[in-house]
């Protein structure tokens, strides 16, 4: 019977031991990131990405991608919201699953905190290496102080390979070669095992005594003096200098190990470049704007004045990273995010070439499901119901020219 | 009948002071029970628990808080309701040998309140930062939060409720009135789950990053102090057992 | 109950329940006041002592020992002034650090997959041991909060730079100077902590010279000396006896 139990113990040890190692390498296809929670008219009037490009769809262990494309910091920025006066460009990704290698904006690398100006358009790339196998989604994002995370769009990606294989080379300045991943580990866990059983011993010397009852007993007793021999004080004045010692030995080593080391960096990087952006040929004003709850439509209706020497018509609608097109004068090839596309999501009443000097007033429909799936339809349950987005204008040589909306929004809930 | 009882009688005075497998049966199934909610944890976190607003994430999170409301409830009730019942009502009139055995028991609960404590204090409540401080918070209830708040807390709160039950049912030294750190120690705890509508609140409309030392966090804090009361329920517990071996230990 | 029976059959059989009770309490203390600090710590202190990014000369050195110190103090006042006992402050530092190593170990790393060298714990130890030494020698809370509490601040950075300091080796990387922890903190993404959300170095202690980290230490031993008086009386307070007026 015993022997019975005992295999039972020990299959559930070993079987418990399975699972957690089991769910420690697990390799898992991580959901979204939670940005369908924000706010619409928060994620409509603050960061617009665009123009991104994710530079592969699979990328083995310890390979490189890269997330390029460009943010306009929108001007109509809501008063809720914190300006990015101290923002971080992050990548929102599930972890550590890649390492963040490098991060620019306008050419400046950003491993610190920026500022950014409203109205101005950035132009960004992240390089992330492979590190964890699973899908993952990877979303361009920026972090803003008091604010919070500014989730753009986000694209599968799949890391091949194993975790194990995966290497962090840096050379330091001292001129050592380590390896980031594993540096220092074995240090670490010397000290604190170290240290921990001195802290053991210390707590054993006194255990090894009665420690509660009778120890009260003599307290109520008025025997106080009795429980502290003078052998117990020599102990501890034993383990006090031992440590000191220790303390002041292994500075001082330390130090001789490391004679160079240099404090944590830290400041926020002003002066960050933005895109000089060719001057607006073309003026939008939105005269009415509703959004029909029924249909997952919103309908603009604008008033367009093309002061340009091209003519120009309207190709993309975009808001909150989701990109209605009308595929008759745009036509996505970039690999964008299936999820947030809509190729044929706009409908406008009259699309033909607004000539140089013309101005039209044309009733815009930016339609798709994506409204209810990204929750942006919730905008009318918002506290401060405006929307916003871009337009892309798109010329006779095929040139897109970006132009922001910014209005009031009313319902339609029949 | 009465030869009957009294070998029961005679049976009972030879169990042992300290049922030892009993003890260990009940911090193995903390440990167990924890070591396969972080399984569940581990596995579906990630795969169903970063989008609250994806089907599976209903499916994996918010079906086991549902659950776990339930099973919390309905244990709370039926084991403090147990205590209560089967309360001794003639705790001032048992022998010195059955009051030692019972503080035991009592120290038992007190095991189980320490593991129970330490599962959701410590190693849920940081595990919270390790979740928070690396995903993008979409809910309030985050399977980081699924498993602290409304799990890992009600745990060592029904577990505290029951030591303080028993203590409080069986034993004579606490038929005097309530132990104030006793209650501290159970009740200050306790008051952390309630405390999580401020933290909601607070990240809700204003934080959805993670800074673990924001004055937002201090009445987690402040209730967590309370788990000093500990050292008024030691106070207590070894003045009983002084008076229960004095005589034998002098 | 009869005043007149024994608990025990034999002074042996009390040796040995006496020395089952010590262990059960030694378990519960362990664990309970685990939970309490570790809880406490972890909001007060935390992230200085989640990330290697965020160990730094001026708040990490300052801040941990001033919230290390509170519950060392709280419960040398009923273990030593009740029992006696010369391991309060050891027996709290002990239980932190394995909390947090447990937790370090399997969610930061088992969970998240971060590197250990990235989020292990800082250690309170020496500060711990010298806290519980002149308590003994000494048996004077004021000496104690002074001498006691002086070198839990003291000591705490010089007790961990051996594992901080490969890890502020100086690095070029893309044009920019930076210590390796501020680069791994920079690789090992934290989607939810940007960069800013980090307080260190933006102080002007630097205006004295290089050497900060030491004047830290000296602030922090100072606060840990108050912090020690006034968590004293809370753990007195604690440990009291009283009950509610009985029914």
């Amino acid at each position: 019977m015993k022997l019975i139990k005992d295999k039972v113990a020990k299959l559930s040890f070993v079987a418990l031991l399975i699972t957690v190692t089991a769910a420690m390498f697990y390799a898992p296809a991580a959901s979204a990131h939670g940005e369908k929670s924000q706010a619409a008219f928060m994620r409509m009037r603050t960061i617009h990405w665009y123009d991104l490009n994710w530079s592969k769809d699979a990328v083995p262990v310890n390979d490189t991608m890269t997330v390029t494309g460009k943010f306009h910091v929108f001007a109509g920025w809501p008063e809720t919201v914190a300006k990015p006066e101290v923002s971080f460009l992050n990548i929102g990704i599930p972890g550590p699953v890649f390492i963040r290698a490098g991060s620019w904006i306008g050419g400046q690398l950003v491993p610190r905190s920026v500022s950014l100006e409203l109205g101005e358009t950035y132009e960004f790339k992240v390089l992330l290496k492979a590190r964890r196998p699973g899908d993952w989604h990877v979303h361009s994002m920026l972090n803003v102080q008091d604010g919070g995370p500014i989730i753009g769009p986000g694209k599968w990606v799949t890391i091949t390979g194993s975790m194990s294989q995966f290497t962090n080379p840096i050379t330091t300045l001292t001129g050592q070669t380590i390896d980031l991943e594993h540096w220092n580990i074995g240090n670490i866990y010397f000290w604190h095992a170290f240290w921990y059983a001195i802290g053991l011993a210390y707590i054993g010397y006194w255990v090894k005594s009665p420690v509660f009852v009778p120890r009260l007993i003599a307290m109520d007793a008025g025997k106080a003096d009795s429980l502290i021999s003078a052998t117990d004080k020599k102990v501890g004045l034993g383990f006090a200098i031992a440590t000191l010692l220790i303390v002041a030995a292994t500075m001082q080593s330390t130090n001789e190990q490391y004679p160079i080391t240099t404090p944590l960096q830290a400041g926020l990087l002003r002066g960050i470049k933005s895109i000089e952006m060719p001057a607006r040929t073309v003026a939008v004003k939105v005269d009415s704007a509703t959004y029909r709850v029924p249909g997952r439509a919103m309908q603009m209706t604008l008033t367009i004045t093309n002061n340009g020497d091209s003519s120009v018509r309207l190709g993309e609608f975009m808001t909150a990273s989701v990109r209605f097109l009308d595929p008759a004068v745009h036509e996505d090839d970039t690999g964008y995010p299936d999820d947030l596309l809509a190729e044929e999501g706009l409908t406008v009443s009259d699309n033909s070439p607004i000539a140089p000097g013309q101005t039209r007033t044309v009733d815009v429909t930016a339609s798709d499901a994506a409204w209810e799936v990204y929750r942006l339809a919730d905008l009318i349950y918002d506290p401060d119901s405006r929307f916003a987005g871009l337009l892309f204008f798109t010329d006779e040589s095929g040139n897109r020219q970006m132009v922001t909306v910014d209005a009031p929004l009313i319902p339609s809930f029949i | 009948m009465a030869a009957t009882t009294e070998s029961v009688k005679a049976d009972a005075a030879e169990a042992p002071l300290l049922n030892k497998r009993n003890l260990i049966f009940a911090v193995a199934l903390y440990c167990v029970f924890y070591a396969w909610v972080r399984w569940y944890e581990g596995v579906y976190g990630w795969s169903a628990g970063m989008d609250s607003f994806a089907p599976e994430f209903e499916t994996y999170w918010m079906n086991f808080l549902y659950i776990e409301f339930v099973l919390e409830v309905s244990t709370a009730g039926i084991l403090w309701g147990y205590l209560w019942k089967t309360r001794d009502r003639k705790v001032m009139s048992i022998t010195p040998r059955e009051e030692l055995r019972r503080h035991f028991t009592h120290w038992t609960w007190l095991v189980c309140y320490g593991v129970a404590i330490y599962f959701g204090a410590s190693y849920f409540t940081e595990q919270d930062g390790t979740w928070h401080q690396t995903i993008v918070r979409d809910t309030d209830f985050t399977p980081s939060h699924v498993i602290e708040f409304y799990l890992s807390y009600p745990v060592y709160i029904i577990t505290g409720g029951a030591a303080f039950l028993y203590a409080k049912t069986r034993l004579p030294t606490y038929q005097q009135g309530n132990s104030i750190q006793y209650m501290v120690a159970t009740v200050g705890p306790f008051m952390i789950l309630p405390n999580v509508g401020l933290n909601e609140w607070g990240h809700t409309f204003w934080f959805m990053e993670e800074l673990f030392v924001a004055p937002l966090h201090y009445g987690f804090v402040f209730f967590g102090w309370s788990a000093l009361g500990v050292l008024g329920v030691l106070n207590i517990e070894v003045a009983a057992l002084a008076k229960l071996l004095k005589k034998d230990l002098a | 109950m009869s005043a007149s029976q024994s608990a025990v059959r034999s002074r042996a059989e009390a040796v040995k329940v006496s020395r089952t009770f010590d262990w059960l309490i030694c378990f519960t203390l362990f664990f309970v006041i685990l939970g309490g600090y570790h809880v406490h710590f972890m909001l007060v202190a935390g992230d200085w002592d989640f990330w290697s990014d965020w160990k730094d000369r001026r708040l990490w050195v300052t801040v941990l020992p001033i919230m290390g110190i509170t519950f060392p103090a709280a419960v040398q006042a009923v273990l030593w002034w009740r029992y006696r006992i010369a391991f309060g402050a050891t027996l709290c530092v002990l239980g932190l650090l394995f909390g947090e190593w447990v937790n370090r170990y399997f969610n930061f790393w088992g969970w998240t997959y971060f590197p250990i060298n990235f989020v292990f714990p800082s250690q309170l130890i020496p500060g711990a041991i010298v806290l519980d030494v002149v308590l003994l020698l000494s048996n004077s809370m004021q000496l104690t909060a002074v001498v006691g509490g002086l070198g839990f601040g003291l000591l705490f950075y010089p007790g961990n730079w051996p594992m901080m300091a490969p890890l502020h080796l100086p690095v070029e990387y893309n044009g920019m100077m930076m210590t390796l922890a501020d680069l791994s903190g920079y690789h090992y993404v934290r989607t939810g902590m940007p960069e800013y959300i980090r307080m260190v170095e933006k102080g002007t202690l630097r205006t004295f010279g290089k050497d900060v980290a030491p004047v830290s230490a000296f602030f922090s031993g100072f606060v840990s000396i108050i912090v020690y008086f006034v968590w004293h009386f809370f753990g007195r307070w604690f440990g009291n006896t009283a009950f509610t007026k009985g029914s």
